[in-house]
């Protein structure tokens, strides 16, 4: 009896739950319906309220607008889809190849070691962009995408994140590679990067996220508009368009729209990918 | 023959850890000398003549009124950190309860976070506009008549950045302490039920320490994440109206980039590591002082 009526009562509670939590997320992802349906709206209805979430009168003009002439943002695609594609390979081998150094390789100091490469991360960018600027500047990739990417290849936290799924291979797997005479070369091309996929996944869209979101790098070492990638476009369309809310919008979309493609598709692998180095770390 | 392996095995142990190393070296650990010693020098870009200038910088430094405003401002910014870690926990209760669309809400609590860089500071901007924005279209709906300015006046603008970054942090903070909450057992959970506790009080005093470990490090990192960042605020106020929302890391970028002030700005890059250094040393005496395992 007590038994079947809190299963009666679990029901409309359940509901209650699902619904106060469901207002909750809709005000999360608000700012980004708004952004998509006020890119399709008129000038006149941008700022009218009731807020109109469906336009009277959809028009593709703004996107239209953000696509065509010379400051396409055709140009800042490809020049972030570049950087943050060979970034995040680059980034994604380079930590591999250090975390399984840190992890399955014994040897004298490496702990010691791996305490001084995380203590890097304590060090703010803000220290490093004006000796950075000065040092890109003298090596001649100052106002390149090198700029962007040679430092990309190199992410504390990408080879944290390898580290802890290595540790978690067991031993013995390698071990009897080793009877059979491998080398750890083989074992790592051959036994453990195949293991890893699941986290090498993980890092690369977790990094890929970075590298196209990246504001920061791109606004200090680029300066050419046809190097700019989408966040630079993107503040530059806004600089010249500044009262043109709708194309604003539709630039904004332009600059969101693949994240959330990608973030739709690599959602498991990113919550666990930060999980796992979170609290397991 | 052991020594020999042991030589081999370290030398294969650098060769793997090699390249990251020596990017390391190149992009960080260099470069940070370097900034180190130009905290000591008048160096500006463009001027030929580099002194060495001793303490000036932080002499100036410690007399510098924006200085201490862009760190009061970086400390209302800082705010935002505990307010999410918060929210967050309380997210993450109500999702690991018995609900429906359970992966759908947690995956729409944490898109802000995986898909916002600078676009979505610019929507931010046009929601807050204070005459004619949605946000403020709202508050009047509901009887408020004068509704903050939000972004535009010198009061409220660092509060407004302050939802914004809670907006964005909010959902990381869940997903971590939904994996904390899985760890908590069941049986504790349920035995604390069939006690005849209260739901609140579960929380207050079962979960809410067990899960401090996460709490705590949630706060650390939120924080130091937190201080390194300028790009949205860069982005939609440059630090305006009058300053107001000039945090330490974009004061860092504006003498160096707009200014080109660079000894001066390697400066206050360093008084920021220091706050870096204090969030961390408190990290380490903490954790073994406050978290309950």
């Amino acid at each position: 009896m007590e038994l079947k009526r809190r299963m009666n009562g679990d029901v409309p509670m359940r509901l209650l739950l699902t619904v106060v939590m469901l207002l909750g997320a809709i005000i999360m992802i608000i700012p980004f319906i708004w952004m998509l349906t006020t890119s399709l709206k008129t000038p006149t209805e941008v700022f009218e309220y009731p807020i109109k979430w469906l336009p009277a009168h959809p028009t593709w003009d703004h996107h239209i607008k953000v696509w065509s002439g010379t400051k396409s943002f055709g140009t800042y695609y490809l020049n972030s889809l570049k950087i943050a594609i060979i970034g995040t390979v680059g980034a994604t081998f380079i930590s591999a190849f250090a975390a399984y150094g840190f992890s399955r390789i014994e040897f004298k100091g490496r702990n010691a070691l791996f305490m001084v490469y995380l203590s890097m991360m304590m060090i703010p960018p803000q220290v490093l962009f004006v000796p950075k600027f000065i040092m890109f500047e003298w090596a001649g990739i100052y106002n390149t995408h090198w700029a962007l990417i040679l430092p990309g290849f190199f992410t504390i936290f990408g080879v944290f994140m390898i580290r802890q799924f290595f540790l978690s291979v067991p031993h013995e797997i390698s071990e009897s590679a080793f009877i059979d005479g491998a080398g750890h070369f083989r074992i790592f091309l051959r036994l453990i990067l195949p293991l890893a996929k699941p986290a090498l996944a993980t890092l690369a869209i977790i990094d890929f996220s970075w590298q196209w979101n990246d504001y920061e790098n791109a606004l200090v070492f680029l300066i050419d508009e046809k190097l700019y990638t989408v966040p630079l476009g993107l503040q530059n369309f806004i600089l010249e368009n500044m009262i043109d809310y709708n194309g604003m919008m539709a630039a904004a979309s332009a600059g969101i729209v693949p994240m959330i493609l990608v973030f739709i598709i690599g959602q498991r692998f990113i919550i666990q990918g930060l999980t796992n180095s979170a609290v397991k770390g | 023959m052991r020594t020999n392996w042991m030589r081999r095995q370290r030398l294969l142990g650098y060769v793997f850890i090699g390249p990251s190393m020596l990017g390391i070296l190149v992009f960080f650990l260099i470069p940070a000398a370097y900034s180190f010693y130009l905290m000591f020098t008048n160096y500006k870009f463009m001027s030929p003549n580099v002194d060495f200038t001793g303490l000036d910088n932080i002499n100036r430094l410690l007399h510098d009124d924006l200085f201490y405003k862009s760190l009061k401002n970086t400390i209302i910014f800082l705010l935002a950190v505990p307010v999410s870690v918060g929210l967050g926990f309380l997210v993450a209760v109500v999702l690991n309860e018995k609900l429906y669309l359970k992966k759908l809400l947690r995956g729409l609590y944490f898109m802000p976070y995986i898909t916002s860089g600078v676009a979505v500071a610019f929507v931010w901007m046009l929601l807050f506009q204070p005459k004619q924005g949605p946000i403020n279209g709202l508050l009047r709906s509901i009887g408020i008549d004068h509704p903050p300015g939000w972004l535009s006046t010198t009061t409220s603008s660092m509060y407004a950045i302050d939802i914004i970054w809670v907006w964005f942090m909010l959902g990381y903070n869940m997903i971590i302490y939904l994996a904390a909450l899985q760890e908590v057992s069941p049986e504790l959970m349920e035995a604390a039920k069939i006690d005849g506790a209260r739901k609140s009080q579960v929380l207050r005093k079962i979960i809410w320490p067990l899960v401090s470990p996460t709490t705590f490090l949630l706060l650390v990192t939120g924080l130091i994440m937190s201080i390194k960042t300028f790009g949205i605020i860069q982005a939609i106020t440059q630090g305006g109206p009058g300053n107001s929302t000039t945090i330490l890391s974009l004061y860092v970028y504006q003498n160096a980039f707009r200014y080109y002030d660079m000894g001066y700005a390697s400066t206050i890059s360093w008084a920021l590591f220091v706050i870096i250094l204090l969030i961390t040393a408190v990290q380490w005496i903490g954790q073994k002082k406050w978290v309950h395992y």
